[in-house]
Formats: C-alpha cells, structure tokens, sequence
C-alpha cells in the first residue's frame, strides 16, 4: 500500500506556543484514519495543515504527493468538513453547493448537488437559507459538500460532534460506506466511535505525538483479552501452559482476568473459556483488547 | 479550470449573492439619497441663479453681459472648487453647475462608499473561516480577483445608476443641456468615476485580504483612505502657488519643496484629470487608478496567499 498522507517533522507555533510540535505518521491508501487526543492537543491544527488551511512553521505535509497548501494542488482531490467553518449565510444550500461543485470544475454541478443533498438525507433544504439550518442540519450540508465529486480524500473535522445519537450513527454509516474507496482522516472526541470506524490512529498530546499506529495495535485487540469472572477462582499456572497464551494475570478489581497471547485469537480464547468452564468458573463475558478510550487515557 | 475560470465562477456567484443581499439595497438607497440631497441643495442654488438672470432679462445688452458675468462666475467657482487648469476649466464650465457640483461631491464621498460595499469581502469569510469551503477548491488568487471583479460589477452598476440620475436631473434643471451632450457627459462621467473607484476598490481588498475580522478592515480602510487624503493634501499645501495643474514643468516640480512631492504617492492627487478633456491626461489618471488598483490587489494577493486561513 502506498501513503496517501505523510507528514513529516511537522511543527506549527503560534506566537511563542507550540500548538504541534515534530509530528510525523502517514496514513495509507484506502484507510480511515482517526486524529485522536484532549482538547489543545493539536488535531485542529494538524488537520488543518493537512488541508492546506495553515501553513506549518517546520517539516512538511504531502497529500496525494504534494503540498496541500500549493495553489490549486488538490483541486477535486480532497473533499474537507472544517470543524467550526460557517457556511455562508446568505446562500440557499441548493445554490451554495452548485457554487461550490461549479469550482470544484465538477462536470453536473446541480446533480451533484442534489446527489450529495440526497446522501446526507437533506433534499428538502434545497431551497433553505445556510443561515437558517439547525446545527444538525448545517453540520450535514458542510459534511455533504466535502462529499461532493467523490474526491479520494476526505477529512472530517468532528464530523458528528452536536448531532443527536440518530443522526450521528446516520453519519457514521456514511463514513463506513467511505472506507476502502476514500482514504478518511477522521478528528474526533468521540473515541468509541473513532475505535468503530477507523483502521488506524494517531494519538497527539499536548502538540506532540504519542503514538500512531494501526486501531489493533493500539487497542491490543492482537494481544490481549479479558475474561469477566462471575464465580470461581481462574487456574492461572494450567492457562499459562495453553499453546499461546503469553501472560495470565488477575487485574485489581479480582474479578477480570487479563491474558495476553500470541497466535490466532479464537483458538487462545476458545482455549481459555473451555479451561475455566471444565474447572468450573463461571464467566460473564470475553472482550478482547482494551478500550480505546482506557488506551487514550493512559497514554495522554 | 483555468484561473480566469474560477475566477469568472466566484465573480459570477459572488455578484448574484450580493445582488440578493440586503446591504446593496442599503448602500443604492443611500448614494441615491446623498445623490438626491446633493441635487436638491445645489439644483435650488442654481434655480435661484437662473432666476436672478432672468431678473435682468428684458435689455439684450443686460442679458449678453449677465450671461457673460454668469459664466465668469461659474469659472470663479469652478477654480476654486475643482481647478486652474484652463483647459479643464473651459470643459467643466460647459457643464450644469448642478451636475459638476453634485458629481464631484459623490467623487468625495465615493472612497468611502467603497470602503463600506467591500470592507468584509475576504474578512468576512475569514473570521468565520467560510472561505475554508473555498480555498480547498481554488486558489487564493482567484479568491481575490474574484471577489474584487464582483465587488466592481455592482459598483459600476450603482455608479451607472446613481450618474444617470445626476445627469437626468441636471437635464431637467437645465434646458440647455442638449441630450447629445447629456448621453457623452454621462458616459464621461460613468467613465471618470469607474477609473477613480478601480483604485478604491483594491483598497479595500487589501485591507479586507490582511485582517480577520470585517470591523478590523473597515477600520484599516477608512485610515489609509484618511492616509491618501492627508498625503494629498500635505503635498497640495506644500506646493508654489498658482501652480495647480497636476504636472507642473520641471522647473516648476524642481522649485517646490520636498514635502510636495508628497502628493504623487496618493492615488487622490490624480483624481481630478479623469475629467480633464485632453485625452491623454485622462487615460494618464485613469492608468495611474488602475496601477494603484494592480498594487493593491498584488499585495492583498500576497497577504493572502501566506496567512493562515
């Protein structure tokens, strides 16, 4: 696979703050992507130096190949929801996103309009003043013109932030349909939703990065797993002897068992679970790997 | 999409939408309302005039010498009010005073008519960063041009609008204005004030391309236009006297003090030959707007293309 992003050393100060400070990772090809980290973290600013809207003060940001901030580089070729961008307010949406599709050079600027209009589930505010739509509704038309044109990448700024749960997982499904066609860079608080949906993830702190790495790698979905114990003590030394298991362990609370492994997961888990039942503990329930939200956690 | 594409696509989209919007309503209604003011005031003075002509009637004599008095009246105030440029004194007096009053009244007021149509056009999609849906699309120059060339096509038609109101006016006050004269005044006209917005116009691009919030470049234009005035003036009030004319001999221009070279950095200073009957000094002045628009927009292009949006 080849990448679609690569940002490299890549520093933005503002005055004397360093909002990001030596950030490099790439995001392949095909892949979505998620910007992850507390507020002031610089997923803002990175992501809008990946959209050419800022300028980074070191390192570089090629999408595509080139310098997103180069004059018409990726005309057509990146599709952008800006996070807190007001759409004009004295546009009607149907005439706003025509403008819109007609400088993106798009050959049917009003289908294409009405297609992505159609896609967000909006068609009716065709005629609707931008000033006058809901947040729900103007954060979907914004999310409908970075749509437009099927460009093969898209970033999202919050895509979802202040939408009713519905629309939300309306949203997400649209982005799911968008993985494997589009390579999506996705920012976002909503870590669950970011663990449902992306392949890979870059968790910036404080201006730096803490790590980046495929959602597996991170969440240790690959590694590890834990059993919720209703009753009964767990063998530990018989399930250390299982083929692949690694490391057994009881976390704090005593009624979670922690095993990290190497190999194909349902075979250690079914193992596992087979071992605790003939020894007859009792068991809740199996999740493998850790929370996003937990990993962000300790790790920021 | 070729530059010229996106830039005719924003021009064309960012016209229709201040067609639509109020405040070119709000800014028709007040140039037409100066307009009127302007016309009422001047074209009462003029009735007034006439009648003190008409008064004196009667004796052919009377009439030849107060028409003759009248004209060397008009020339006293024109020197005064606009120039001692005889060439430019002898077209200007061809003129109705109402009209040449009232028009060089609206070229005052016109900078900062300017400033108040496109102070927010760039700054405006800046602070609420709109103009993000915008720059992913196309490229900043384009951005730029685009809106100045909307921005000028509603101001010439509000020009247009507000000049043939001016000259139908004086029309009517004035029987002797002949309407093959009126329709090359008023294309005269329409002309002089286009090339003296041009500059304006870039103006305030600049200053809307530099800041981020539209108050903020309103502000930057009214002081740079108080700038150019004070530059103007300063270099006027520095010069020989009896020496008006907009270039002087070079033995005129090397007697004068440093201080009234001055006059030549402000674009005000070439303002009054894009009335001037001589052609080559009213392409001259309207060169040198166009020039002076060309630095603006260059700069503001520059401004813009290195911000962080």
């Amino acid at each position: 696979m080849t990448a679609a992003i690569e940002l490299t050393g890549l520093s933005k100060r503002f005055g004397h703050k360093v909002a990001v400070n030596n950030v490099t990772f790439s995001v392949e090809q095909g892949q979505c992507y998620g910007l992850i980290g507390p507020n002031g973290a610089g997923k803002t600013t990175t992501f809008s130096m990946m959209c050419g809207f800022l300028f980074p003060t070191a390192g570089s940001v090629r999408v595509l190949g080139v310098d997103p901030a180069a004059p018409g580089a990726l005309k057509g070729k990146v599709g952008v929801l800006p996070q807190d961008a007001v759409l004009p307010m004295t546009w009607p949406v149907g005439a706003l996103l025509t403008y819109l599709a007609r400088l993106s050079d798009l050959k049917d600027p009003e289908g294409e309009a009405r297609r992505v209009l159609d896609k967000v589930a909006l068609p009716e505010t065709w005629g609707v003043l931008a000033g006058a739509l809901s947040h729900g509704m103007a954060k979907r038309v914004a999310m409908a013109q970075a749509l437009m044109g099927s460009p093969p990448v898209i970033f999202l700024d919050e895509p979802t932030a202040g939408l009713d749960p519905k629309i939300a997982a309306a949203v997400r499904g649209l982005i799911r349909e968008l993985k494997g066609q589009h390579t999506v860079v996705v920012s976002s608080h909503n870590l669950q939703e970011l663990e449902e949906l992306c392949d890979g993830t870059a968790i910036l702190d404080k201006g730096t990065l803490v790590t980046a790495a495929s959602m597996t790698e991170i969440t240790g979905q690959s590694a590890e797993f834990r059993v919720q114990l209703a009753r009964g003590s767990a063998p530990l030394e018989e399930l250390k002897a299982l083929p692949g298991v690694q490391h057994v362990a009881v976390e704090a609370s005593g009624q979670v068992l922690l095993v990290r492994y190497v190999g194909a997961p349902e075979e250690v888990i079914s193992a596992v679970v087979g071992r605790l039942i003939t020894r007859g503990v009792l068991i809740l329930g199996v999740t493998r790997g850790q929370r996003l939200e937990e990993k962000v956690l300790q790790l920021t | 999409m070729s530059d010229l594409n996106e830039i005719s696509t924003i021009a064309r989209g960012e016209t229709a939408r201040a067609l639509k919007g109020g405040r070119v309503v709000v800014l028709a209604v007040l140039f037409l309302l100066f307009t009127a003011l302007a016309l009422s005031i001047v074209g009462y003075f003029n009735y007034q005039m006439n009648a003190q002509v008409k008064l004196s009637g009667g004796d052919p004599d009377a009439m030849a010498q107060g028409g003759e008095q009248n004209l060397s009246g008009k020339k006293q105030f024109l020197s005064f009010v606009f120039t001692n440029d005889p060439q430019l004194l002898d077209a200007l007096a061809a003129l109705p005073l109402v009209l040449l009053v009232v028009f060089k009244l609206a070229m005052r007021f016109l900078p900062l008519f300017v400033a108040l149509m496109g102070f927010d056009q760039i700054s405006g999609e800046v602070g609420p960063k709109s103009i993000r849906y915008l720059v992913v699309r196309v490229k900043r120059s384009s951005i730029v041009a685009g809106k100045f060339v909307a921005q000028g096509l509603v101001l010439a038609g509000l020009l247009l609008l507000s000049t043939l109101a001016m000259v139908g006016v004086a029309k009517w006050l004035n029987a002797d204005f002949g309407w093959s004269f009126a329709a090359t005044t008023a294309l005269k006209l329409v002309g002089a004030s286009l090339a003296l917005a041009v500059a304006y116009l870039g103006l305030s691009t600049l200053c809307s391309a530099v800041t981020r919030q539209a108050s903020v470049s309103l502000a930057a234009n009214i002081i740079l236009l108080f700038v150019i005035w004070f530059l103007a003036f300063l270099g006027e009030a520095f010069r020989l006297p009896g020496q008006q004319a907009a270039m002087g001999t070079l033995e005129q221009l090397k007697s004068e003090s440093g201080f009234a070279y001055l006059r030549f950095a402000s674009v005000w200073h070439y303002g009054e030959d894009l009335l001037h009957p001589h052609l080559p000094r009213f392409f001259g002045a309207a060169l040198v707007h166009v020039g002076w628009a060309c630095i603006f927009l260059g700069l503001a292009n520059l401004m813009l293309r290195r911000r962080d949006l």
